[in-house]
């Protein structure tokens, strides 16, 4: 692991069940015995498909949902135990990108506002022009023309609403970055952009990352480890070089052999 | 695990379509202009290209399946047969019923989910050959086609409905229900774009599997130019409602192809490639109905000159094996 | 501003453009009619009873002798002015509930629909001849009995609309950010539900005044000499042979009114809904 004592993200033991429901016992498992480590600097990748419960990892990692079994502790401490004022600091500690560019924006806010309410929240020590600038910055540091931020998502494509989505998870500048499948909803040319942007900004920022995804040779590009995962539990871990040319699970061995 | 499929030896082409024209029907704007390709009995061929790049509408609509779409200039004929611009649409259905069969996108919505799956296939059978053939030796033929695809236990699936199954499953069950007609053309748009990778490669295995067994010419559409190469025979790349390249698809990742069709390798992550591989492509890809004159590529191609926009692009004969419609000439055999 | 001119590019029709110039031309009449008036609306001169319209009456005068066009006017205020007092309430208490209950989720809310629900089945008219009997017939009794029956109507829109909201990925970013629930409330669900609830209060603008018209008709709402117009086509009831100006005029004033209303809603409805090109 990159040299650090303790590392940044620590599950241990996550467990968590389906939607409860009223008369029928629940049996099976969203998550089972799920550990995983993530140390300061490193871009990690959770693979699987779909229905494998690494979206479910992300939403746990960034506290959008809460687990049944296990402790997750970030930079040492138990999130469990967070007061209020933790909560809310955690926000700007950890952010997530998500997959679909067209949901993840307010349709009523303006591109820039979308990115300034993140400085709103977590920054009440800049002015409003000084948001208005460092707002204009972001942008333009994700791709996206300053001018162009009075305007609505609905005038921009998949791939310039997710730069305005990375924007806006950056603006709080997290230690933590969150990426839940975010080239999947993009055509192929411009998937090769927002690689370019996310290598650029984990270079940049020094960003720790934690990459979702069910594509193999996008996670072999950027991650130094991975984690592989399979209905709800993690099958295989290690360094992505050594797991994804030799690995030693059988579900791992079969899903790079299909892979194209 | 790279398989090209088997080049045809046959003379005279299964499909040629010669400077197919495809515009809407409100306000008549052409979306798709100029293709030419040619597809050989027992071809595996692919055609890729981006969304909005035209290759689902010019499908369907020459498929006759495109409701708000039609033919608005050139030529088709399958197998020796002429299909005529005029009542386009009609013409090629009925092609469908017998000699072509289709895989659409999306098999949840292809598939009647009232209907037992079982009767879906006979139906389609029943449809193809004509004279029923008595209830039984339908059946058995249906059940026969569900073990042929990898639907297990048939005999069993075939008295359920679509929701009982899996997307993988369903999509088999849509490949039987095409199959069952005994056509000469299988044509799959994305078929395997909600699968996951296991069962996405399964699928592919099946086509081509299928293809080479029953000497069946397949068309492969898909947006993910890696699946093709290692799986296709030669490639048709479009971009902006124009057809840029045929290619072998060997050739891919070599400089003997169109600039868009390397840009677009370039950009791709794949088994053998390293970070510093990958060359993104600067701008948002142009969708169909490009208006103006000249490459749709232009505007994002790192060899564009200025008669990349002032000259028309090359037609293509048809009658080679592969085609560039590069301006400067890149690509061209 | 911008919205304005979005605004102006609504209209496909010319039906539907009058429709706007009257609507616009209702509402300032209700703002400044009774400024505009004539002669005395209220002030009864049997001396010129029952006067056809003419040069000096343009609308006539009514069985009391009062100036047909300054009642309406006047009245415009009244019909109007109650109209909105309703829906104002009626908004404000509706989306209240509805948003607070979409937001708790859960036990609650499925309670609160379920009592919306079952207040819907509350018939208006009884309602209103019961505040008729508490509080005396009279506008106030009629304004109330209708706030009392139409608050669930927004309960259970605006439920439904903060409900499709929440489930939408933006306010998982927002609850990655940390936004509290009084800005979600405030930048994320009125900005995106706005375009339903305008659609409805378009919509229920010319409800709501047909009610309360219809009430005063019956005697349970506004009582003579209020000139409200129901109430007005109430009195005029008795001289329709000799008279037809007096029911005619407020007539077809709310005739004018509920439709012009209601081609606005179905213009919006049309513009504004969600499911068209706009993303």
């Amino acid at each position: 692991m990159a040299g650090v004592d303790i590392p940044m993200v620590e599950l241990k033991g996550i467990a968590k069940s389906f939607a409860r429901r009223l008369f029928v016992q629940n049996r099976s498992f969203a998550l089972r015995d799920v550990n995983i480590a993530i140390g300061r600097g490193e871009v990690v990748g959770i693979l699987g498909e779909s229905g494998s419960g690494k979206s479910t990892v992300a939403n746990i990692i960034t506290c959008l949902t809460g687990y049944d079994g296990g402790t997750y502790r970030f930079k040492g401490r138990d999130v469990g135990a967070y007061t209020r004022k933790e909560r809310f600091a955690f926000k700007s500690d950890v952010q997530i990108v998500f997959q679909d560019p067209y949901g993840s924006l307010n349709p009523r806010a303006t591109v820039r506002g979308s990115v300034m309410e993140s400085l709103i929240l977590h920054r009440p020590d800049l002015s409003r022009a000084e948001r208005f600038e460092r707002a204009n910055t972001l942008l333009e540091e994700v791709g996206i023309p300053a001018e162009a931020g009075d305007r609505y998502p609905h005038e921009f494509s998949g791939g310039q609403r997710q730069r305005i989505a990375i924007a806006r998870a950056i603006a709080v500048e997290p230690e933590l970055l969150v990426l839940d499948e975010p080239l999947s909803s993009l055509d192929v040319s411009i998937q090769a952009q927002i690689l370019e942007l996310f290598v650029r900004m984990i270079r940049e920022r020094d960003l720790t990352i934690v990459f979702i995804s069910h594509d193999v040779n996008v996670v072999r590009l950027i991650c130094d480890r991975v984690y592989v995962m399979n209905q709800g539990a993690v099958v295989e871990e290690g360094f992505a070089r050594d797991v994804l040319t030799h690995p030693q699970n059988e579900y791992t061995a079969r899903l790079l052999d299909a892979v194209y | 695990m790279a398989s090209l499929a088997p080049t045809s030896t046959d003379d005279r082409p299964l499909l040629e379509i010669r400077d197919v024209s495809v515009a809407l029907k409100t306000g008549k704007r052409t979306m798709v202009s100029g293709v030419s390709l040619d597809i050989r009995p027992r071809e595996v061929f692919g055609i890729v290209g981006e969304s909005g790049s035209g290759k689902t509408l010019l499908t369907r609509t020459l498929l006759g399946l495109q409701d708000d779409a039609f033919v608005e200039s050139g030529r088709v004929r399958f197998n020796g047969e002429e299909l005529p611009v005029a009542g386009y649409a009609g013409r090629a259905r009925k092609l469908l019923g017998h000699s072509i069969g289709f895989v659409p996108q999306d098999p949840f919505s292809s598939l009647n989910p009232s209907m037992r799956i079982g009767k879906q296939i006979t139906e389609a059978i029943y449809l193809a050959k004509g004279w029923p053939m008595g209830a039984e030796r339908t059946r058995e033929a249906a059940i026969s086609l569900m073990a042929e695809v990898g639907i297990p236990e048939p005999a069993l699936a075939f008295n359920q409905f679509p929701d009982q199954f899996s997307g993988g499953m369903r999509q088999r069950i849509v490949f039987a229900i095409a199959l069952a007609q005994d056509p000469k053309l299988l044509v799959a748009d994305e078929p395997t774009t909600a699968l996951d990778a296991i069962t996405q490669r399964r699928v592919i295995e099946l086509i081509l599997d299928r293809s080479r067994r029953h000497g069946l010419a397949v068309i492969l559409i898909s947006h993910n130019l890696e699946l093709l190469r290692q799986s296709v025979g030669r490639i048709a790349v479009l971009y902006g409602g124009q057809l840029l390249n045929v290619v072998a698809s060997g050739d891919i990742g070599r400089s003997t192809v169109h600039p868009y069709a390397e840009a677009l390798f370039d950009c791709i992550p794949t088994r053998e490639k390293t970070l510093a591989d990958i060359r993104s492509i600067p701008g948002e890809p142009v969708g169909a109905g490009f208006g103006l004159r000249g490459c749709a590529f232009a505007s994002r191609c790192p060899y564009v000159v200025t008669a990349c926009t002032t000259t028309d692009l090359p037609r293509n004969g048809g009658l080679t094996p592969s085609f560039s419609a590069c301006i400067l000439g890149r690509g061209a055999p | 501003m911008s919205v304005l001119r979005r605004l102006w590019a609504f209209p496909k029709s010319n039906v539907e453009r009058t429709a706007i110039v009257l609507g616009c031309l209702i509402l300032l009449l209700a703002l400044v009619g009774a400024f505009l008036v004539p002669f005395d609306p209220m002030k009864i001169d049997f001396r010129a009873k029952l006067q056809a319209p003419s040069m000096v009456h343009w609308l006539g005068t009514d069985g009391s002798g009062r100036d047909v066009l300054s009642r309406l006017l006047y009245g415009a205020r009244l019909t109007l002015a109650s109209t909105f007092a309703v829906i104002i309430v009626v908004v404000i208490i509706g989306c209240t509930i509805g948003i607070a209950s979409a937001f708790i989720g859960g036990a609650v809310d499925n309670m609160l629909m379920r009592l919306a629900d079952i207040w819907l089945g509350f018939p208006p008219l009884i309602l209103a001849l019961g505040f008729a009997s508490a509080l005396g017939a009279s506008l106030e009794a009629a304004i109330f009995a209708l706030i009392f029956s139409w608050w669930p109507n927004y309960a259970r829109l605006s439920r439904m609309v903060t409900s499709d909201i929440l489930s939408q990925k933006f306010i998982a970013s927002a609850d990655a950010l940390g936004v509290p629930t009084h800005r979600k409330v405030l930048h994320y669900i009125i900005p995106n539900a706005m375009d339903v609830m305008l659609i409805q209060i378009a919509l229920d603008i010319s409800a709501v005044m047909l009610a309360i018209s219809g009430l005063s008709f019956i005697g349970v709402g506004a009582q003579i000499p209020a000139p409200e117009w129901g109430a007005m086509i109430a009195d005029g009831r008795s001289y329709v042979s000799n008279g037809w100006w007096i029911v005619l005029a407020p007539g077809l004033a709310i005739f004018i009114t509920a439709v012009s209303f209601n081609v606005i809603g179905d213009m919006l409805r049309r513009e504004l809904d969600p499911t068209s090109r706009r993303r």
